[in-house]
């Protein structure tokens, strides 16, 4: 035991001071603070010039006052509206309008042309400096326009509480057979359905499949990387003379893990320090994302699959990594086992908006595929306790069978030099090595 | 003096080549055993055997009467011949690693290390990288990364191979003392004036047999003497129609004759003393080099 932890503080020592690990962590972090601006940035850059948000002219008179007046009162009636409105004089003489505009401050004016028959509701028109209508601009009017349309024809045929009732739309709601039979009981792991709409889970099941993919990958591939190095640089018949190959081998998965852990862990209070920075407060509650809302269920059950997921893609790397001899062979001999994590991802990822199909329900019981897709049924689908229970101890088997498997196999593979060995060369290798 | 390590008849068979065949050897304490062989002979193969990294398919290892296991491991060193270290890593990181991983403390391993730095004049390369260093002092870090945790058995493969005569003489006083201490080693080579001068016994193998075995002044008298070294004052001539005499080369200044056997010895030097002074005359023992070279090279023929 004192020697694997030897083996651990020295990889772990070794990796974490190499320079590209540094610089990677670094960049990365200075772009995710980049990544968590540029919302704040771009509020920055576009509302710059005026803090009370747009004003507007509305240049109407005689039978447009009242379409006027009726999207005064839609938009003061929006919530948080940034738009407000200026009436303006002298309708249709263009320099007369930008005049005005120009004294007033305004970001452009709204004026009315009578459409083709009479009675009919006019064209509006936006005129401003550049021609074009700001997004936020955009999304005041529109509605505000349709608002007035419907009031402008249905006036003399509706009452106010029909045209009320015409303006708002229909409402559509979904829910589970449970929830309308009021039967929740049974479900285990995940909590009633209410909380599965809540765009944290899904967030969360996005985020650990994210972080599992790329951390297998990444990480496999610094294990693989680390054990060619020292078979390259022929330091491995010391190591494996003092060690035995599965304390070798484990100290360094493990070694390598802590590396990724500090990794995540700067990555996490990167974005922790980020979001609480006040003014970027504002803007995350603009997206209505509610941190109060993790589903911890959902974290500890992705932590635990995380974990074991992770030694066992490892493991592998691992034993992938002792039959290389040449680093530069190494990428070529990992592509399966960077297929096999893609597949996991991607199964995941496809089937988030349908967590409970047969696929899902197959691969969340295949060691490989279970870490990213049981995350997801978890956290999105329906799922029974026992279910994740089989799972996990399907998954603890795999790294069983795996771990003694790649430990033989880096037994042989670490004294093997030259070519790549294929699989029946690995085997006559093993006989004769007799492990 | 105990045996400290004793093969018993190994055998090691990959596939159907025999590796090694029916070896046996004890390395005594104390003691240097010369492993000779030509390339491919079965010297790595048992070394590796010895080392515990694969198991031979019969006979038996036994270190100081004990089975290999993790006792064991912890008592041997070893200096591979293909030897490497980590390039990137600082001298005194690894070796203090390597030694730690053999059991050591690291306060020992750190005191262990710069006694050996302090021997082989290398006290500047304790925070140096590897891959800074010259590729002889490369292989005395690897040298001591063998020897740091002071091990009882140690086993080098090739280790003066590349270096230049002022870092051998360094090596051979550090594998001499070693010797004195106990340390039982197995030891490699292709040069022989160096096993001559460093080992008491050897094993001669050619394709994966022992061909010779023993102490090496038994195998020299084994060998019949079959050279004469002669000085003199002045040109001596007409040896080579001695009887037994096969043949003269050289000049006064040193004639090497060669004799069928050491019955012959006596006329060249009563010819050579009639003839003019003699100032040297031996009838030389075998050297090492001739018996191996015979004793391989003569089954390659």
């Amino acid at each position: 035991m004192n020697r694997l932890g030897t083996v651990v503080g020295f990889t772990f020592k070794n990796k974490v001071r190499t320079k590209s690990f540094v610089i990677t962590t670094l960049l990365l972090a200075l772009l995710m603070t980049i990544g968590i601006h540029v919302p704040f940035l771009i509020q920055l850059f576009t509302g710059g010039n005026d803090e009370g948000g747009d004003r507007i002219g509305l240049a109407a008179s005689g039978e447009y006052t009242e379409i006027a007046q009726q999207i005064e009162s839609y938009a003061s009636g929006l919530p948080d509206s940034d738009v407000t409105f200026v009436r303006l004089d002298g309708t249709g003489d263009a320099a007369a309008l930008k005049r005005q505009a120009d004294d007033q401050d305004l970001a452009g004016y709204l004026e009315f042309e009578a459409g083709g028959e009479a009675g009919a509701f006019p064209a509006a028109r936006y005129v401003s400096e550049n021609g074009s209508i700001p997004a936020n601009v955009q999304a005041v009017l529109q509605p505000a326009l349709e608002s007035a349309k419907t009031t402008f024809i249905a006036q003399d045929a509706l009452s106010e509480a029909q045209i009320a009732q015409l303006m708002t739309p229909a409402r559509l709601q979904a829910s589970s057979y449970n929830e309308q039979t009021g039967a929740s009981s049974g479900t285990g792991g995940a909590s009633g359905g209410e909380d599965k709409l809540n765009p944290m889970n899904f967030i969360t099941v996005y985020v650990l499949m994210t972080l599992f993919f790329f951390s297998a990958m990444l990480t496999g591939n610094m294990i693989a990387s680390e054990v060619t190095s020292e078979k390259s640089s022929r330091v491995m018949e010391i190591l494996i003379t003092s060690v035995s190959p599965l304390t070798q081998m484990f100290g360094k998965v493990i070694g390598v893990f802590l590396v990724g852990l500090l990794q995540i862990a700067v990555f996490g209070a990167t974005i922790a320090i980020n979001l609480m920075l006040p003014y970027n407060r504002n803007v995350l509650s603009g997206f209505d994302l509610d941190f109060s809302q993790l589903p911890v269920d959902v974290l500890i059950y992705g932590l635990i699959f995380y974990i074991l997921g992770y030694f066992l893609y490892a493991l592998l790397y691992a034993a992938v990594g002792s039959i290389v001899s040449r680093t530069e062979d190494l990428g070529q001999a990992v592509t399966p086992l960077t297929m096999l994590s893609l597949a996991a991802f991607y199964i995941g990822i496809f089937s988030l908006s349908n967590p409970n199909s047969l696929l899902m329900k197959i691969a969340s019981f295949v060691p490989f595929t279970s870490p990213t897709t049981m995350i997801a049924r978890i956290g999105l689908g329906e799922i029974h306790l026992w279910e994740i229970a089989v799972s996990v101890v399907l998954l603890g088997a795999a790294i069983f069978f795996f771990g003694w498997l790649s430990a033989k196999i880096y037994r042989t593979g670490v004294l093997m030099y030259g070519k790549r060995p294929s699989f029946k060369e690995l085997r006559k290798a093993m006989k004769a090595y007799k492990i | 003096m105990a045996e400290r390590l004793v093969l018993r008849d190994v055998i090691k068979r990959y596939g159907d080549k025999t590796a090694v065949d029916r070896i046996s050897l004890d390395v005594h304490e104390g003691e240097i055993y010369g492993l000779l062989g030509a390339n491919g002979a079965g010297k790595t193969t048992t070394m590796r055997m010895v080392l515990g990294l694969i198991y031979p398919d019969d006979g038996s290892i036994t270190y100081g009467g004990h089975a290999y296991g993790g006792d064991v491991q912890r008592d041997v060193g070893y200096l591979p011949e293909e030897r490497g270290l980590y390039p990137k890593v600082k001298v005194s990181e690894q070796i203090v690693y390597l030694a730690k991983l053999r059991g050591m403390n690291g306060a020992e391993a750190d005191k262990s290390l710069r006694y050996w730095l302090n021997k082989f004049d290398a006290d500047e390369y304790y925070d140096k990288r590897i891959e800074e260093l010259s590729k002889g002092n490369q292989q005395k870090m690897g040298f001591i990364a063998a020897v740091v945790h002071r091990p009882n058995i140690l086993i080098l493969d090739e280790a003066f191979s590349g270096l230049d005569p002022v870092n051998v003489e360094l090596l051979k006083l550090a594998v001499k003392e070693l010797r004195e201490e106990g340390a039982s080693i197995l030891f490699s080579t292709h040069r022989m004036e160096h096993v001559e001068e460093l080992c008491r016994s050897i094993t001669i193998l050619d394709r994966s047999k022992t061909v010779l075995q023993g102490d090496i002044r038994e195998i020299k008298q084994r060998f019949p003497r079959e050279q004469i070294l002669l000085k003199t004052l002045s040109p001596v001539s007409g040896l080579e129609s001695l009887p037994g005499v096969t043949g003269v080369e050289g000049d006064p200044e040193g004639y090497t004759i060669r004799i069928a056997d050491e019955s012959a010895a006596l006329p060249v030097l009563t010819e050579a003393m009639r003839q003019s002074e003699v100032r040297h005359f031996e009838v030389k023992e075998p050297t090492l080099n001739q018996i191996f070279i015979r004793s391989v090279g003569e089954r390659h023929e």
